[in-house]
């Protein structure tokens, strides 16, 4: 315990958190910020508005075009369906593109594409396949192997087996990751305008260059104003579609 | 089993263990006729899932071998196994997302074409044959029902009907019933009694003796891996078995 706290502090000082003349500073500087702030200035609220529904389009469009590719690379990945080989290979892939930051694939894609959205969707989706590739081929594995034993057993096609059984019972954590994602990529699609990949994201950089953090503070209302909208939707979606963990009791 | 006809199931001298060194099963032997109920009895631990594991093929021994009607069984991890072999798990194995029909007809896959079938759509007759085996069963009025929202019993009924989809030859049962009271159990044992005097062999692991009494026609122990008991006809008394398990 002793070790951890010296290594704590040590880490602390090393970043530059115990340098009190610093923090002082920093502390100064952050009240001018939020001083700067208040009161939001709403005058942009229209092009903040069309920017943010550029935003929820490249998440949108960014999740399906991850979860499109990041499907069957997940039925690729798990070891009730394939051997070690093609599981090992597409798990090395998916821990590659994963490692990539979504800011990094903009980059790339800005590159490759040009300025605006597209680069955006693009790097969302990118991105998206990384990760929902890994959490889907995970939630296939934890699927309850005497199910798969069950249905196995009535000599099924890998395909079929993947059809009847891996999917159908993975459709909660499916529809769950789903929802998870897009809602993270709405997050991240709102800084993909820091390098020209469209959204809100560039006119917020626009208002911290120029610091206006009035309008700033809009943009950022905004963002957590849709947000929320798309946790409740979610929420409601949930239930909707999920069925219950457990099972009833039997009613002999 | 007479001279031309081989049993329907032949396991012999079986040997298996999940880590080295620890065998669960030492030279099982198990012969399963057409027309005939064999219980494999053992307590917890005994061995018996393993014994039907290998017997599906689900799992390979490292010694012996299983023939199913004359047929050897190969295991394979993910290729396909031989569908005239039912098998039913402990937990029976339902799919909870798919409804009961749906649940049945998967017991159809091992014959019909895939690319259809991956868009769920299975031919008029397989639909007919699953809507008629769950009239059989008594609950025909359920089809569309989600399994979860199931009774334990007719759960119980669901998972036969997906394994008698299968038209198996064998039917191997996992102490499918443990979980029922004794009434339902009763009625689910008529009811594989039934598929037994259709003709199909049923292997059926439990550890209640009182089943035993009723419906087995050849009952073998099991106790910690090996086969202590192995007796044909309903001569064997419940003493001599209670015996067997305890010694």
């Amino acid at each position: 315990m002793l070790a951890l706290i010296a290594a704590l502090i040590g880490t602390l000082r090393n970043v530059g958190l115990l340098d009190s003349e610093r923090l002082v500073r920093a502390a100064r500087n952050l009240a001018i910020f939020a001083a700067g702030l208040f009161p939001p200035d709403p005058s942009t609220l229209p092009t903040l508005g069309a920017a943010m529904i550029e935003t929820i389009q490249i998440a949108f469009a960014g999740t399906a075009i991850g979860f499109a590719l990041a499907l069957p690379l997940a039925l690729l990945a798990c070891p009730v369906l394939f051997g070690p080989s093609i599981t090992g290979s597409v798990k090395l892939l998916l821990a590659v593109v994963r490692t990539v930051p979504a800011l990094f694939w903009a980059i790339v894609f800005v590159v490759a594409v040009g300025f605006g959205p597209a680069a955006g969707t693009l790097a969302i989706a990118l991105y998206s396949l990384g990760y929902l590739g890994k959490l889907l081929y995970e939630t296939f594995e934890g699927v309850d192997p005497e199910v798969v034993e069950a249905v196995r057993s009535v000599g099924c096609s890998r395909a079929q087996l993947a059809r009847y059984v891996l999917l159908p019972e993975a459709a909660n954590g499916i529809l769950a990751l789903l929802l998870f994602m897009f809602e993270y990529n709405v997050r991240a699609s709102s800084i993909m305008g820091f390098v020209g990949a469209g959204g809100i994201g560039f006119y917020l950089l626009g208002y911290i260059q120029l610091l206006r953090y009035d309008l700033l503070l809009s943009g950022l209302l905004l963002t957590l104003a849709v947000v929320i909208v798309i946790d409740r939707v979610s929420a409601l979606v949930r239930r909707m579609f999920l069925i219950p963990v457990t099972s009833p009791a039997p009613a002999e | 089993m007479t001279a031309d006809r081989p049993p329907a199931l032949e396991a012999s001298d079986l040997w298996f263990s999940y880590s080295a060194g620890r065998p669960v099963l030492r030279g099982v032997s198990l012969t399963a006729e057409a027309r005939q109920i064999t219980m494999v009895l053992g307590v917890s631990g005994s061995g018996k899932t393993t014994l039907l594991k290998l017997c599906k093929g689900l799992l390979g021994p490292q010694r012996g071998t299983v023939r199913v009607l004359g047929g050897p069984v190969v295991a394979a991890r993910r290729s396909r196994l031989d569908p005239c072999v039912a098998y039913i798990p402990q937990h029976l194995g339902l799919v909870r997302n798919l409804g009961v029909l749906d649940n049945v007809l998967t017991g159809a896959l091992g014959r019909v074409a895939q690319l259809p079938s991956l868009l769920r759509r299975l031919p008029t007759a397989e639909l007919r044959r699953a809507q008629e085996l769950l009239e059989r069963l008594g609950i025909g009025h359920k089809a569309d029902e989600k399994v979860y929202a199931l009774s334990g019993g007719e759960r119980q009924r669901v998972a036969i009907g997906r394994a008698l989809m299968q038209e198996p030859r064998l039917l191997l049962a996992d102490e499918f019933v443990s979980q029922l009271d004794v009434l339902t159990s009763r009625d689910i044992l008529a009811i594989v009694r039934g598929i037994a005097d259709e003709g199909v062999a049923v292997v059926v692991a439990t550890h209640e003796m009182e089943l035993v009494d009723r419906y087995a026609d050849a009952v073998i122990v099991l106790r910690d891996g090996e086969k202590v008991l192995d007796r044909r006809g309903q001569a064997e008394s419940i003493a001599a078995i209670a015996l067997a398990l305890r010694q």
